[in-house]
């Protein structure tokens, strides 16, 4: 991460003619080259990273400075502008908040069921999709098929799944003599069927993410290792893994990201239940709990809050990972 | 016009119809298909003026708040051209009018209950089949219901429940009794209405001595469990009909009747608006005037079975002598206009809808076993003071 | 990793080479060929992953009627095309489908383009405020979705956006995760050397752009691309709000199916399906086009 590879500043050549035998106009040339060429590489960095900036200050700020804002007043959804100055109230009462701790355990809990065992899976999936294979670009293409499947059919396809009476998973356990299971209604079996549907959605994206990685690797590392009589398993985890420290490092950030912010999954894990999580709130993440204050109980203020407690999460989390990180970079 | 779910105008060729009358109009419609995502995209656009139709409808659970928060937004339909207050039913005339006398919607249809059986299962529980019977065993009263669910439970099919859920049982009960979660003042006073408590005590015991079979409305469960005619009975809005007809289909076929409800009351319904920001504002007021006239919403009814808001057209022919063959040519048209006319008047309060999913949360913890009703009621309460805090 | 990048341009060119001559199974581990388990254990999460889908296609051949039942179907019905033609006509498809192609596409490019030259910059550039500027990238990531929904509402109803593809378009054109995965590819693939060879040969940024880095960068493009193309195409929440059936998306569109108390699932399965299938096919090209690519290799002397 620390590289720095290029930026070359400009070349030593051209310090204010230093070749003076040389004639004027190339001189001048030379001059206005190297000129252009120190400005080139100063100003480019910038110029790369502007359009992302630009846009971010143009439809991202305004958002994130509004939330700000309203999250230290009391405002709701029916008038937006209609604000009251509340302070810090709206982070303090957070802390007497049941439904807000329970849905920071659910989120938790989603967090770690369905990250670890997506990224693993999908490091193995990426690993024999890499092999030389017949339909190799169907097998790619089929493993984001998930990630394309409409939240509509997906939703259905799970509830019957997981359906109580005649779900069909209910109905394989059934051979074994194992009891109806209500999936739904369960503390823990609840969160274990929201974390298939994580599971079974970002799997192949990320698979994907990590092959498009293992293919940059340099195949004579692979060559050199088997020379040195590295078997298969070897190769894998002293080639492979080192080399896509970079994108591993990225998967598990933006995963974990996307499971503090989990929020579809279980708003349609039932239909009926909305954003409670159900009728323990035994499935309330804290995005589920957000869009109950913000869109169901229109209480912008209180939501705008929580938004804000996700996002200092998440940055503590970034700065652990950051740390964690530097270590292992060290060791 | 910007509406959710199903109003059925295009269908019932309401709007061919008009534009045929004014040739100068025509119309079109966006519809969303749920309102929980309808409503706050409209309070959206009303709080921002912008992306409004000409044309806005609003759900009943929802209609107070709009009332009293976005009431300035809309035009006062109530001196509309073709706009009568006497064609409709006062109490929904009321629901859409601010207490300055503003009346920012017309009512659309409203949902009359009754309650749907299956006759196969009351015949093996030995219980009468006749529809008439069937109401006598629960007139005016749901501890009677709950009476001849102990009785179906006894005789009953095995593996049948007696209702489909609890929730459904709190709602039929809450919305016939005379009051609800506000109070005229408009304070909440869920906790200590005695309305509240009846229909909790009568749900919850439902609840607990498993009556019901645990089922969440509106769910694949629920269509499943009803096409496979896993419970007996289920509270029966004038549009619930079609919905049981849809998911019962032919397995289902002549199995369901409907009866009266031990006491009546209303679930559902909507209104139409017309938000001041529109480009045609008087069509639009001319148009939502003529759908809600008692001869169009008449029409409706025989063609979607939406139940009229307007008491004149119960008279008439379409309605008076509609039957529906599905459920064994129950005389639906005089069935539901006896019970609409004896819909209690209640107030309604701009957060119903919330405290009302939080009660049905609290009886499913019940239905689950999680908790006993006392507990459940705790944590209802807790969930909706939570809710309504601001 | 950083021996690795550097040891990687001299000789990834000639090993290639010889692998093309000469494809020997089980030579290096990077392209060994697959054996029966490789192709049975994808064979199954295949199966896993296509099941939806393919259940969505078995609805939409059905009726409303059939779907309640139990057990569901499992196998077609003749009613697809019945469905299909009424989610058409019911739900604006025709300009649906146009609208989300141009809406998806526009977003896919402008994140592929800003993503690779902001990637390419925190990756091999050296310049001030980096670091800090790098997580000020990351940071955004972390801001939830949810609530920009109202202010941003505010902002499009002022810009008079609403109903308008910019107002879908313009606020999604780039987004934090490109930028930190054209970095996080770039790091490893990109070798230092090529870049500053470039360079000594008196390159400007833009030269270095196109002839060194877009061709490394292919791989990861067009993987970057395919994801966003079609989380773009599925995004539901925000479009519901700013544009109405007037000029809908796909997924705007598919909300007016199954209208009402009585909705017909396999209508709105026809419906899901319609949408999608555009999708699947466009996954199939760009399947090929990503295979294609390391075919080409990711680096390029």
């Amino acid at each position: 991460m620390t590289q720095t590879g290029t930026a070359v500043d400009a070349p030593p050549s051209a310090e204010g003619g230093a070749v003076p035998k040389r004639p004027a106009t190339e001189d001048r040339r030379q001059k206005w080259r190297s000129r252009r060429y120190r400005w080139d590489a100063k100003l480019s960095p910038y110029a790369f990273i502007s359009p992302f900036f630009l846009f971010f200050a143009a439809f991202g700020l305004f958002p994130l400075l509004y939330t700000a804002w309203a999250s230290l007043h009391r405002v709701e959804l029916t008038a937006p502008t209609d604000m009251e100055w509340a302070g810090l109230h709206n982070y303090t009462r957070l802390f007497e908040d049941h439904f807000f701790w329970n849905s920071l355990w659910v989120t938790f809990t989603l967090a770690v069921l369905s990250t670890v065992p997506q990224l693993l899976m999908a490091m193995g999936l990426a690993h024999l999709l890499n092999y030389k294979m017949r339909a190799a670009s169907f097998f790619r293409v089929a493993m984001l098929a998930p990630y394309a499947t409409s939240v509509a059919a997906a939703t259905l396809v799970f509830a019957m799944l997981y359906g109580r009476d005649y779900g069909l998973i209910n109905w394989f356990f059934g051979l074994f003599g194992v009891d109806e299971i209500d999936w739904k209604s369960g503390d823990w079996t609840s969160k274990i069927a929201i974390s298939t549907i994580v599971i079974w959605r970002w799997t192949g994206y990320n698979t994907l993410i990590y092959l498009a990685a293992m293919q940059a690797v340099p195949h004579d590392l692979y060559e050199s290792a088997a020379l040195d009589g590295a078997s298969r398993w070897k190769q894998f985890r002293y080639v492979t893994i080192p080399s896509l420290r970079p994108t591993i490092l990225f998967t598990v950030v933006v995963s974990t990201i996307g499971s503090v912010q989990l929020f579809g999954e279980p708003l349609l894990f039932e239909e009926g239940a909305g954003a409670s999580g159900g009728p323990d709130h035994q499935f309330q993440t804290l995005g589920l709990y957000l869009y109950e204050q913000g869109w169901r109980n229109l209480h912008l203020g209180r939501a705008a809050a929580i938004a804000w407690v996700m996002f200092l999460i998440l940055v503590v989390i970034g700065i652990v990972f950051g740390l964690i990180s530097r270590r292992l970079r060290k060791s | 016009m910007g509406l959710f779910g199903t109003f059925g105008f295009e269908e019932a060729g309401l709007y061919d119809e008009y534009e045929k009358l004014n040739p100068d109009i025509t119309i079109k419609q966006d519809v969303i298909e749920r309102n929980e995502n309808y409503y706050p995209a409209l309070l959206n656009h009303l709080t921002s003026n912008s992306g409004l139709a000409d044309v806005q409808a609003v759900e009943v659970a929802n209609i107070a708040e709009v009332v009293d928060t976005q009431a300035d937004r809309f035009m006062d339909l109530g001196k509309a051209e073709g706009a009568s207050e006497d064609a409709f039913l006062d109490w929904k005339w009321q629901q859409a009018t601010a207490d300055d006398g503003k009346t920012i919607g017309l009512g659309t249809d409203v949902g009359p209950m009754a309650v749907c059986y299956r006759k196969d299962h009351f015949e093996a529980a030995g219980l009468p089949t006749d529809r008439e019977e069937v109401a006598k065993l629960w007139e005016g009263d749901w501890e009677k219901f709950l009476d001849a669910g102990r009785d179906f439970r006894k005789n009953g099919p095995e593996g049948v429940a007696w209702v489909d859920s609890a929730d459904a049982v709190y709602d039929g009960a809450i919305a016939s009794s005379e009051g609800k979660y506000y109070d005229e003042s408009g304070e909440v006073i869920y906790k200590d209405s005695p309305d509240v408590e009846a229909a909790w005590g009568i749900a919850s015991t439902a609840a607990e001595e498993k009556l019901t079979g645990n089922l969440e409305q509106f769910t694949k469960q629920w269509d499943q469990a009803m096409s496979n005619g896993d419970f007996a009975t289920i509270s029966c809005p004038a549009w619930m009909l079609g919905y049981i007809q849809e998911k019962g289909g032919t397995k289902a076929e002549g199995k369901w009747d409907v009866a009266q409800s031990p006491r009546p009351g209303n679930w559902g319904g909507s209104f139409l608006g017309v938000p001041e920001s529109g480009a045609h504002k008087e069509e639009a007021a001319k148009l939502v005037a003529w759908l809600t006239a008692p001869e169009q919403q008449a029409k409706l009814f025989a063609e979607r079975g939406n139940f009229p808001s307007a008491p004149p057209a119960y008279d008439m022919e379409a309605v008076r002598t509609a039957t529906n063959p599905y459920f064994g040519d129950a005389p639906i048209g005089e069935l539901f206009s006896a019970a609409a006319e004896e819909i209690p008047v209640q107030t309604i309060g701009p957060k119903d809808q919330v405290i009302d999913d939080n009660i049905g949360n609290g009886l499913q913890l019940i239905e689950q076993g999680k908790q006993d009703p006392d507990g459940a009621w705790d944590e209802a309460v807790k969930a909706v003071d939570n809710a309504l805090d601001q | 990793m950083a021996t690795l990048t550097e040891t990687a341009p001299e000789t990834a060119a000639p090993a290639r080479r010889r692998r093309r001559r000469a494809p020997k199974a089980g030579e290096a581990g990077g392209q060994q060929r697959a054996g029966k388990l490789t192709y049975a254990v994808l064979l199954l999460f295949t199966a896993i992953s296509l099941f939806p889908l393919i259940w969505t296609a078995i609805a939409a051949s059905r009726t409303n009627e059939r779907l309640a039942e139990t057990p569901p179907p499992l196998w077609f019905g003749g009613n697809l095309f019945a469905n299909m033609e009424t989610a058409w006509s019911d739900a604006n498809m025709g300009l649906a489908l146009f609208n989300t192609t141009l809406v998806a596409g526009a977003i896919a490019a402008g994140t592929v383009l800003f993503g690779t030259l902001a990637g390419f910059a925190f990756a091999k550039l050296r310049f001030r405020f980096k670091n800090l500027l790098m997580l000020l990238v990351i940071g955004t990531m972390m801001v939830p979705p949810q609530l920009s929904v109202v202010p941003l509402y505010m902002a499009i109803a002022k810009l008079e956006w609403i109903d308008q593809l910019q107002s879908v378009i313009l606020p999604f054109i780039v987004s934090a995760f490109g930028v930190f995965f054209m970095r996080q590819y770039l790091i490893q693939a990109l070798p230092t050397e090529l870049i500053e060879a470039a360079r000594v040969d008196g390159a400007s940024s833009v030269r270095v752009i196109w002839h060194v880095v877009f061709p490394a960068a292919r791989p990861a493009m067009a993987v970057l691309g395919m994801l966003t193309f079609v989380m773009a195409w599925n995004e539901f929440f925000w479009p519901i709000i700013a544009l109405t059936q007037e000029n809908p998306t796909v997924q705007v569109a598919l909300t007016s199916l199954g209208r009402g108390y009585i909705p017909d699932q396999s209508v709105i399965m026809a419906g899901a399906l319609l949408g999608t299938l555009p999708l699947l096919l466009l996954l199939l090209l760009f399947g090929k086009q990503i295979v294609g690519g390391i075919m080409h290799g990711a680096v390029k002397g």
